[in-house]
């Protein structure tokens, strides 16, 4: 941050309105979650969800629908939502490339690629067998890149981060793409991973995800200090006293903890983490303190309400929530384009 | 496309023919209704897997086949003698074209679709490069739309127009074999007049409920009297299944369940990951049997499964259900 008083005032002014707006935010979350169970593609009355919710014992069909699936379901949904939208803000940060997403870090080819290598060299089946190979792999793209980035003098520059991220994806890409036309069946599994959805996750998927998710929110609330300073230009960052390298690394580790956990859980989840940073940096201005929970709570919002619509605007059947985002992503994001203040990073 | 087919066939001719007195004219109606013409016999045909299979039960081999998995687990091809055949696909809408084309086949064979309007192999979805098959020759084959039976006896009038001998003894003898386990097949369910049936197919995400009306085996039992339900409100882009989340997976209540036969036993284990699996009675009481789904194109073939059935059927409860 600056430290000039003329610039810290209007930001210590502003400060009661932003956290008046993150409470109001936490309220509306709650509220989604709420409706996120009560609501689905199966029509359950109020009465039965909140007898459920009371009871905490499944004695019928729609009590287990309530708490066998929509719970973990929901809460499944804050903590990736939460994770994708604070690893967005983060990536877009410390690359300082505002088109910074998971897929765009080989996050999501990292994943894909060791979910084909565990169905086919391990005989894996079923999201809970191959979700630590997608965490592994997510977490190995995202240091594989920052490794690449970081040879020459000059380490991990903004221009070096997006050229790896797009030289890993595409080397990980050919090599899932390789295994999977010589096996039908490892296709079959990755078409129903690669749409990306909350459905059919119960609490084993949540159980074991969110340890990670959980530390590295954490972890990534506390960089907002680290990412001010990158945003300032390496010069005046290392002027501020930031070890650039160990910073950079330090947060691309927090993003593969994050983006991995929630991409083996839920498959590549698109325009969440590329957007709502956006939308974050819009409401709250360039100080990434505030950046990082404004979008820490706006994401889940988003993805538990497209996960909503897909699951009433589906029934009987629904509508994967990768699907959803895709088609209410993409108008979001030029809108945000054309009209908001996209703000320079 | 099909004046393209004639010129190949023409070129391909060269090789010697069988000594078949005949040559042609040929002619064929395809399972889509239009009339497909050639100056000759064609000689040199490529088919997809279980087209290929019927073909091979009268004695005719193609040059080439594809098919929709490998062909060591295909249902149609496991036990069949491939020697000499060139391999041109096994996975859904990935054929090589290249490949294809060097075998210069005058005849390309591939079940008529009557939900997709397209034949195996170029539907919706199948790579852009792979419907190029479509350019070597003119394709042909029975409909899936009604019975298994009208597909056979599409596969054996195509074989006869091809030259082929259809009354060939083992043909009759899978024939017979075929009625017998009709009639078997019939009593059984006759004695239990009750008995309700539900195929599915499980997944992560959604438990896919299959609509008889896509699904020629399934309309040949509800004809012969079993209860197959149909199931209300099938996707309309996409009709061979009723989508059904998981939370709504209770939605009918059959007495038995029926799973595609292909992938049995890993389907089965995906599907007791959904708690709401056990909401259908019939997965809850284990009255779970083999459905032969999609594949089946020969009199031999339809006796064993309806044997299998038939056995299935004779144990199951019908008082699990609504």
């Amino acid at each position: 941050m600056s430290t000039t008083g003329t610039v810290s005032v209007p930001v210590r002014r502003r400060a009661p309105v932003l956290g008046t707006g993150l409470a109001v935010l936490l309220v509306a979350l709650a509220a989604v979650a709420f409706l996120s169970v009560s609501l689905g593609s199966r029509s359950i009355s109020l009465a039965d969800v909140l007898r459920a919710l009371s009871d905490m014992t499944v004695t019928s069909t729609d009590g287990s629908v309530t708490l066998e699936m929509r719970v973990p379901r929901t809460l499944l949904g804050i903590l990736v939502g939460a994770a994708l939208g604070v690893s967005g803000a983060v990536l877009q940060g410390v690359t300082r490339n505002p088109l910074a997403d998971p897929g765009i870090m080989g996050i999501n080819a990292g994943a894909a690629a060791f979910v084909v290598l565990a169905i086919t060299v391990l005989g894996l089946r079923g999201i809970s067998a191959y979700i630590w190979f997608a965490f592994l792999g997510a977490a190995v793209a995202t240091l594989l890149v920052y490794a690449v980035a970081s040879l020459g003098r000059e380490g991990a520059t903004p221009v070096k981060l997006a050229l790896a991220g797009v030289a890993v994806t595409a080397g990980l890409t050919s090599v899932t793409t390789g295994i999977v036309m010589t096996d039908v069946d490892a296709l079959n599994e990755l078409r129903f991973w690669q749409v990306g959805s909350l459905a059919g996750r119960y609490a084993p998927i949540l159980f074991g995800v969110a340890p990670f998710l959980g530390l590295g929110l954490v972890a990534a609330l506390a960089c907002g200090r680290s990412l001010n300073g990158l945003a300032l230009g390496e010069d005046t960052a290392r002027a501020l006293g930031l070890n650039l390298a160990r910073t950079r690394l330090l947060l691309f580790a927090v993003v593969a903890v994050l983006c991995g956990a929630a991409t083996a859980a839920c498959g590549p989840i698109v325009f969440v983490g590329l957007v709502v940073p956006h939308i974050a940096r819009v409401l709250c201005g360039p100080d990434y303190r505030w950046i990082l929970p404004y979008s820490l709570l706006l994401s889940p919002i988003a993805l538990l309400l497209a996960d909503i619509a897909g699951r009433v605007l589906g029934s009987p059947g629904e509508l994967q929530v990768g699907v959803v985002l895709g088609v209410a992503g993409a108008p979001c994001f030029v809108a945000l384009v054309r009209y908001g203040r996209m703000a320079e990073l | 496309m099909l004046s393209a087919g004639l010129v190949l066939s023409a070129c391909g001719s060269a090789a010697e023919d069988s000594g078949s007195d005949s040559s042609g004219p040929w002619s064929f109606v395809d399972g889509s209704g239009e009339t497909v013409k050639l100056d000759e016999i064609p000689k040199r045909i490529i088919a997809h897997a279980g087209e290929a299979a019927a073909l091979m039960s009268f004695g005719i081999r193609p040059v080439g086949i594809y098919g929709d998995e490998s062909v060591k687990t295909d249902p149609n091809l496991k036990d069949l003698d491939l020697d000499g055949i060139e391999i041109l696909g096994e996975e859904w809408g990935v054929i090589d074209v290249e490949k294809a084309a060097e075998l210069d086949p005058d005849l390309i064979v591939a079940d008529w679709w009557p939900a997709e309007k397209a034949h195996g192999g170029f539907e919706e979805g199948v790579e852009e490069k792979s419907l190029k098959l479509a350019e070597l020759a003119p394709v042909v084959g029975a409909t899936q739309g009604e019975s298994i039976l009208s597909l056979a006896q599409g596969y054996e009038k195509l074989a006869e127009s091809l030259g082929a001998d259809v009354d060939d003894p083992e043909l009759a003898a899978d024939k017979n074999a075929f009625e017998e386990a009709l009639s078997r097949f019939k009593e059984v369910v006759a004695s239990k007049p009750e008995l309700t049936v539900l195929a599915v197919s499980p997944s992560d995400d959604l438990l896919y409920v299959a609509n008889p009306e896509y699904a020629p085996e399934l309309l040949d039992f509800q004809e012969w009297g079993l209860k197959v339900i149909n199931p209300d409100s099938p996707d309309k882009g996409f009709p061979y299944w009723e989508n059904l989340s998981w939370e709504n997976a209770d939605k009918y209540q059959p007495d038995l369940l029926m799973i595609d036969s292909r992938q049995f036993d890993s389907t089965l284990a995906q599907a007791e990951k959904h708690p709401t699996w056990q909401t259908i009675r019939a997965a809850k009481a284990d009255a779970i049997i083999q459905w032969p789904a999609f594949w089946l194109h020969t009199y031999g073939d339809y006796a064993q499964a309806l044997e299998i059935l038939a056995d299935d059927l004779e144990k199951a409860d019908e008082n699990i259900g609504d």
